[in-house]
């Protein structure tokens, strides 16, 4: 096992790798930019390097500075966390070369599966299903115009380097098509440099069904059971959930064995992510691979009791996998809801600032990946993640129970939270149903207000807290006296 | 004592009246609530209404509180207080009369400079919060008179990125 581990990230996730390392007894070293001096992760490490300003280009995407960091402490692995680098193939070679193991695969597969077309390609030799469509980009209209009638409406036209909902247009009829090719192309090279574009048919009710997977440096590739992901906002995950209510073991069997073989085409190693589109006829597709530890893990981590990060580090070391297929048994039923710094009154626009004060929900088959604390001012550079929160229970019901009852306590002053907008989500019957599809936003929740029951008990409180003046003096914008004087308890009083 | 207690649109007259040290009795329309409280610390207090018990949390804003309660947030208001008070600047259709971000960002660019004609609704700076852009616009047609920020700069709400003058109606 190393003895010395760089992570290269930042809030949850850091601290979230951190713990492994700490419990295997494995030294860890943060990396922070001016803004995160009292972030978490760094309070939490052995060592701790300020790589700079808080920009990304400056600091958490700068590989120079974080190599440099890795080689002035002596560490002998990097684990990227999710976003930043963590798919970045110029750094995982850059550590190779370095002679730092990158925790993650080669990055010759991170470059293969980080292309569309690619991954299309290997994936259809590898004899996984795929979604009806182009195996190669195509300028041509008319071979465009042809495979879309092959194959028929509606069709999805992407972009080959493509990514986030740019370079993405639905097309459902053939008179829309030629227009659609041209602006997908031009919006892809100017978001990434290359207009290529390809075709696939396209779904209106799916769900988005992906298999975690283990790979270790001698071949040996399992699959560890799926994540249904299907409640997002503007193609972000913001509801994961596992066992997936789609699923009956004969599907679970056919997709965790595709994902497999997906994983062995492309030459995989270490943790990963197949993703599949499951269609309303129970038929399923590749769609892509992530490659890296994805947000959502933690709830694969609560079914089954392993500890992914943990066997993170013994692939990276070389270590043949420790759990055969068999042993991968998933009990009870896990939520994760991602708790953001955002206003779901204002368009779920970005909340940064001071947390005044916090309060985590506690309790059996409760796990919070925290990133912030008490007092930590949530700077404004960065993604607005600032928790994910995670339920196990018995079953489907009894975690949705559990959620509900976490949500209700955690308590976050300062800055806005979706919080209201999750509860309201979990209640609906859709959900409760496991009629969930990826426009399962929009079409339930179009024009949401959040539900304000307890109107009565806030004027009350209103009333009793300014009565008794607690944080009065400290903020000093309000009257300064800590002792209640009749003066103020008077309040309005007319003559 | 009286409060108009507004929350959303909706103001609601409260009449309480002490009881001891740690109680009241609330009057609000046909219903009388009886309250007794704990402070927790500072941020949190114990409500008992009418046997029932309730966490409640409390931050202060600049013109109100936000209170919490079982995973809402509420932003109650003293009417008395918000009629007192000068009401921020809004100009026709509620929106902002100047150019100021809703939140803590960094310029990306500023699209006008000092002299330049503008339009009501034309872009005049780029910002960028958490990774997502928001454009501000001209609240009115125009000449611009000042800069305030340059790209990079750290901006907050309250601070008038630019100054505009309000051209006068010229018939």
């Amino acid at each position: 096992m190393f003895k010395k581990i760089l992570i290269a990230n930042r809030g949850e996730i850091a601290r979230r790798v951190l713990n492994t390392c700490r419990e295997l007894g494995v030294q860890t070293v943060a990396v922070y930019s001016d803004v995160d001096s009292a972030a978490i992760h760094v309070l939490e490490a052995d060592e701790a390097v300020c790589l700079g300003e808080a920009e990304p280009a400056e600091s958490y995407l700068n590989i120079d500075k974080i190599i440099q960091a890795a080689k002035d402490t002596g560490a002998e692995a990097v684990h990227p966390g999710y976003g930043f680098l963590a798919e970045n193939a110029i750094f995982a070679a850059r550590c190779e070369a370095e002679g730092l193991v990158f925790i993650g695969p080669p990055a010759q597969v991170i470059r293969d599966l980080g292309d569309k077309i690619t991954a299309r390609q290997i994936m259809v030799k590898g004899g996984v299903p795929v979604i009806p469509g182009m195996t190669q980009s195509e300028t041509d209209p008319e071979t465009i115009r042809h495979v879309a009638d092959e194959i028929g409406y509606p069709v999805l036209i992407k972009a080959s380097a493509g990514g986030g909902g740019k370079g993405i247009r639905i097309v459902r009829s053939a008179d829309e098509i030629d227009e659609a090719c041209v602006s997908a192309s031009r919006e892809a090279k100017a978001a990434f440099g290359d207009g290529t574009i390809y075709l696939e048919k396209f779904f209106d009710q799916a769900k988005h069904i992906e298999f975690q997977i283990l790979a270790d440096k001698h071949g040996n590739v399992i699959h560890v059971l799926e994540r249904e992901c299907s409640v997002q906002r503007r193609h972000q995950k913001i509801i994961e959930e596992t066992p997936s209510p789609a699923l009956d073991p004969v599907l679970r069997d056919e997709m965790g064995k595709a994902a497999v073989a997906a994983a062995k085409a492309a030459g995989y190693v270490n943790a990963g992510t197949v993703e599949f589109l499951l269609d309303n006829e129970k038929k399923f597709y590749f769609l892509e691979v992530n490659t890296r530890l994805q947000v959502e893990h933690p709830v694969t981590e609560m079914i089954t009791g392993i500890d992914l990060v943990h066997q993170q580090l013994e692939i990276a070391a070389g270590r043949p996998l420790s759990i055969g297929q068999k042993e991968v048994i998933g009990r009870g039923h896990a939520i994760e809801c991602r708790i953001y710094a955002e206003d779901p009154q204002q368009d779920f626009f970005p909340s940064p600032g001071k947390i005044v004060f916090m309060k985590e929900p506690a309790g059996p088959g409760i796990r919070n990946d925290c990133g912030v604390y008490s007092g930590f001012e949530v700077p404004m550079d960065y993604d607005p993640i600032l928790s994910k929160l995670v339920v196990h229970a018995e079953n489907r019901d009894t975690a949705l129970r559990r959620m509900l009852k976490s949500l209700q306590d955690y308590v976050l002053l300062g800055i806005k939270t979706p919080i209201p907008f999750l509860i309201s989500v979990l209640r609906s019957e859709p959900f409760r149903n496991g009629a969930v599809f990826t426009d399962f936003i929009e079409t339930h929740f179009p024009d949401w207000k959040p539900e304000t029951p307890d109107r009565d008990i806030a004027r009350i409180a209103f009333i009793v807290d300014e009565m008794l003046g607690t944080r009065k003096g400290k903020t000093g914008s309000q009257m300064k006296a800590t002792v209640v004087t009749p003066f103020q308890t008077l309040g309005h009083w007319r003559l | 004592m009286e409060y108009r207690l507004k929350i959303d649109d909706e103001v609601v007259p409260v009449t309480v009246e002490t009881d001891g040290e740690s109680g009241l009795t609330a009057f609000m329309g046909q219903e009388q609530q009886t309250v007794s409280y704990t402070v927790v610390s500072d941020h949190q207090i114990y409500l008992m209404v009418n046997g029932r018990g309730h966490n409640v949390y409390l931050n202060d804003e600049p013109d109100g509180k936000t209170v919490m309660i079982n995973g809402q947030a509420y932003l109650v208001q003293d009417a008395d207080d918000l009629e007192r008070k000068p009401v921020r600047k809004k100009g026709a259709h509620n929106a902002p009369i100047e150019v100021t971000p809703l939140t803590p960002s960094v310029v990306v660019s500023v699209l006008v400079k000092e002299g330049d004609l503008v339009e009501m609704d034309q872009k005049v700076v780029v910002l960028s919060a958490m990774k997502m852009e928001v454009t501000l616009t001209a609240p009115f047609a125009g000449k611009v008179i000042g800069i305030k920020a340059a790209e990079g700069d750290k901006v907050a709400p309250g601070q008038i990125l630019v100054d505009i003058e309000k051209e006068t109606d010229a018939t």
